[in-house]
């Protein structure tokens, strides 16, 4: 279904960031993504909806090649790809009903969107995904009276809202609490178990990649080293992935409910 | 996972919620639009006529002419400079008492009030109405604008200064105390250097705001390049006018650009 | 400029230190300031042309300038709160038109998120341009072309905030969070909404709090528009001047005092709400 092949992205013609990258997900399941900073984790996932424009390459979703569109037919695809981000990217002066709502942007009409007309379907999906992320008492709550993990929350419903054939999460619980990071990532984890959405996840969490994904994907200077379940997962690959960085290592291996790993 | 026996309903929550007050003030505020609209006594065609003239205007003002009256262009605008370093010298002067009169927690209530007064005052008063004012007293000229420029310095210098001062760390003020030094003393090493980088970068900006009022205050007669500029409009020359005009923006973004440089390397 | 720098100027001398407040380089860099502003100062006093006795003379002209303003005459009253609320809706309706025209000039002047260099361009022209010329100029040039009135005062005062609003306003823009910004672009929403739900949102703020930063300014720049035709208490104020009328000269500019201060609350009130 996703089909990444021989993928460069170089920054400022600097040294390239993705050396060539190939990886395809077409199974229904959660995907993790680990490696050190620096490593190009981030910049896989936002060439993939082209938040970043890749260098060379293809990505392929169902078929089509995301790096070759432009215009209407670029947000057709891109709303089938939902984002959850680090930071959440939430418009904090705007309702938390609204944040969900605009997930269905890539859907509706210029005038409806602007005035906030969306139809009743969406109404009634996004106070049912609102139910199920446990925030329906916060509709008309503006987001930034939120907590942390209460707008990650938002960020979810609001990625879910575009009935997205894909799912993708940068680092979605780096900016969280151990606790809340682990409750976020139980609730990703489900979710799209339900929905059967295949997940493509950045983590920083190494704990927290073999605790849920399905695959393990270790990303090292632009370069796939690792690729396979989480039983595989040996310390001696993880220091493989991670030589040089063993610092960053250490700090990612904490599990959650540790003292104060609040990053 | 969406259930589809029940609807629910939603509707963007209003900025105001009661709905007497919102639509009240909306009520209102249509009111007043509708009534300040039609106080305007628009003549249509005046308007009408107004076309030609304009185009007329138009293309009297392109291309335009630095030549014929070229001296005193450069007359104006040097006499507009020289009023602008003269007020701004004089104004940062007689700024600096009344800032220290106009600061609540220096001055005595009295003289806080004639302090506040005065930079309210100026404050409140566009530099064209200060400018008639001193025309009708001292007469037509530089001397009148330079009077303008001085009183528009102390509004704002007087008023932002004053603010400074009425934020400064008091533990300094009470260090300077307890060495037993006096008044002036204290106000001399405990307030003074903690306002002074401000008076400095107050006063560069300063100069920028008066070299553009020095160009309008001349339009009411106060010297200056303003007064150019009244003559060309008033004889319909208007190739002058936009020829002043150009040189007028061109120097005041240059003042601009050197005011900020100046600024920058003074924090 | 206040780093107490103190270390190279200290040296023992004998038994004695000498302290000096700055280095010899700070010395030599302030000096030449101070040099530079005395020989403007000296050559603008020299050569400026005014006419030195009548400078002697003037605080005694001023003084009785404002004898004869005392006491103040309620005669023309009625007629100056006509021009006052005339000044006043000059300011406001001008102020309006002004925000009009400048939400799509700032949108093009920020760099962030203007189509093109070519209308980041424009706009920044259009800025610069309102922005250098003053009210009364732009007052001028509308009284000349569209006769003498209000409307004239209007356009002069939307003329001259349209590049203070954009300018201020593209600011702002461009200092958004861009996160949201990405977030919906990734949802697939079009330019339009990009606009209302990531943009719009985050500036509202900024928006009012300069539209009222502007409209305190436009009511004090409505009191002059007057003078050259274009409407409100100016003309009184000039009317009163030529016919010698000091006592009403008085009243006029105790009005525009007390008008220009309650802006000034009003103003504050609704900052503070806003904040």
């Amino acid at each position: 279904m996703l089909q990444i092949t021989d993928l460069v992205k170089s920054y400022n013609n600097g040294e390239p960031v993705l050396k060539g990258l190939n990886l395809a997900t077409d199974e229904r399941r959660l995907t993790a993504i680990i490696g050190s900073s620096g490593a190009g984790k981030s910049t896989l996932l936002r060439c993939i909806n082209r938040l970043v424009t890749a260098d060379s390459g293809r990505i392929e979703l169902d078929g089509i090649n995301i790096l070759e569109l432009h215009g209407k037919r670029l947000q057709d695809t891109r709303r089938q790809i939902g984002m959850i981000f680090q930071a959440y990217n939430l418009v904090d002066r705007l309702t938390v009903m609204e944040n969900v709502l605009s997930g269905r942007l890539g859907y509706v009409g210029t005038l409806r969107g602007v005035l906030r007309r969306f139809p009743q379907s969406d109404i009634d999906r996004a106070y049912a995904l609102l139910k199920r992320v446990g925030l329906s008492q916060y509709v008309n709550t503006r987001c930034d009276s939120l907590s942390g993990g209460e707008r990650q929350r938002v960020g979810v419903a609001r990625a879910l809202m575009q009935n997205p054939r894909i799912l993708l999460a940068d680092e979605p619980t780096a900016s969280l609490d151990p606790k809340t990071s682990e409750r976020i990532m139980e609730l990703i984890s489900r979710i799209t178990d339900e929905l059967d959405l295949p997940v493509l996840i950045n983590l920083h969490n190494v704990p927290q990649a073999r605790d849920y994904a399905d695959r393990i994907v270790g990303l090292r200077y632009g370069v796939i080293v690792f690729d396979g379940g989480p039983q595989d997962l040996t310390d001696d690959w993880l220091e493989k992935i991670y030589a040089g960085h063993e610092d960053d290592l250490k700090k990612q291996m904490k599990v959650a409910g540790e003292d104060g790993a609040n990053e | 996972m969406s259930d589809s026996t029940v609807h629910y309903r939603w509707k963007r929550p209003h900025f105001i919620e009661t709905p007497y007050i919102r639509y009240g003030l909306l009520a209102l505020a249509a009111i007043y639009l509708i009534f300040a609209l039609s106080t305007l006594r628009v003549n249509p065609q005046r308007i009408v006529e107004g076309i030609p003239r304009a185009i007329n205007m138009f293309r009297g003002a392109v291309p335009p002419d630095f030549e014929s009256r070229g001296g005193l262009i450069v007359r104006g605008f040097i006499e507009s400079i020289q009023m602008t370093l003269i007020a701004t010298a004089a104004g940062v002067a007689l700024s600096v008492p009344i800032a220290f009169m106009a600061a609540r927690n220096i001055a005595i209530l009295p003289i806080y009030a004639v302090g506040r007064m005065i930079v309210v005052v100026a404050r409140s008063l566009h530099p064209v109405v200060l400018g008639v004012l001193f025309v009708s007293a001292v007469g037509f000229g530089a001397f009148a604008g330079i009077l303008t420029l001085i009183m528009y310095t102390l509004g704002f210098v007087g008023k932002l200064l004053a603010e400074a001062i009425e934020e400064i760390k008091y533990g300094q003020v009470e260090g300077v105390r307890a060495t037993g030094a006096g008044f002036f003393a204290t106000l001399a090493y405990a307030v003074f250097p903690q306002v002074l980088p401000r008076l400095i970068g107050l006063s560069i900006y300063q100069l920028d705001i008066n070299l553009r009022a020095s160009a309008i205050v001349g339009l009411v007669g106060a010297g200056g390049i303003g007064a150019t500029l009244n003559t060309a409009f008033g004889r319909y020359d208007y190739a002058t006018a936009s020829a002043i005009l150009l040189v007028m923006i061109g120097i005041i973004l240059v003042a601009e650009g050197i005011s900020g440089r100046l600024r920058g390397l003074t924090k | 400029m206040s780093t107490h720098s103190t270390t190279s100027s200290n040296k023992a001398v004998g038994d004695h230190f000498r302290w000096a407040r700055y280095s010899t380089k700070e010395r030599v860099a302030r000096s030449l300031g101070y040099l530079v502003v005395g020989v403007l100062l000296y050559w603008s006093l020299s050569t400026v042309d005014v006419f030195w006795p009548w400078v002697w003379d003037a605080p005694a002209q001023i003084g009785d300038m404002m004898f004869r303003m005392f006491p103040v005459s309620f005669v023309q009253l009625n007629p100056i709160l006509f021009a006052l609320v005339e000044s006043i809706n000059i300011a406001v309706l001008g102020t309006i038109v002004a925000v009009f025209m400048a939400l799509p000039i700032a949108y093009l002047g920020a760099q962030t998120v203007t189509p093109s260099k070519l209308t980041l361009w424009l706009a920044r022209f259009i800025i610069v341009a309102t922005r250098s010329v003053d009210t009364l100029i732009w007052a001028l040039v509308f009284v000349a072309i569209i006769g003498p009135g209000p409307v004239a005062g209007i356009l002069a005062i939307a003329f001259r905030s349209i590049g203070f609003l954009s300018k201020l306003l593209a600011e702002a823009i461009e200092e958004i969070d861009w996160g949201p910004v990405e977030a919906m672009q990734a949802a697939g929403a079009s330019r339009a909404h990009v606009i209302t739900y990531a943009i719009v949102p985050q500036v509202v703020p900024s928006f009012w709090a300069i539209t009222i930063l502007r409209w305190d300014i436009n009511i004090r720049e409505s009191t002059v528009l007057g003078l050259v035709g274009a409407g409100g208490i100016g003309l009184i104020f000039q009317g009163a001047i030529d016919m010698f009328r000091w006592n009403t000269v008085s009243l006029v500019l105790i009005v525009i005092v007390l008008v220009v201060f309650a802006g000034e609350l009003v103003t504050g009130v609704v900052r503070r709400k806003l904040m």
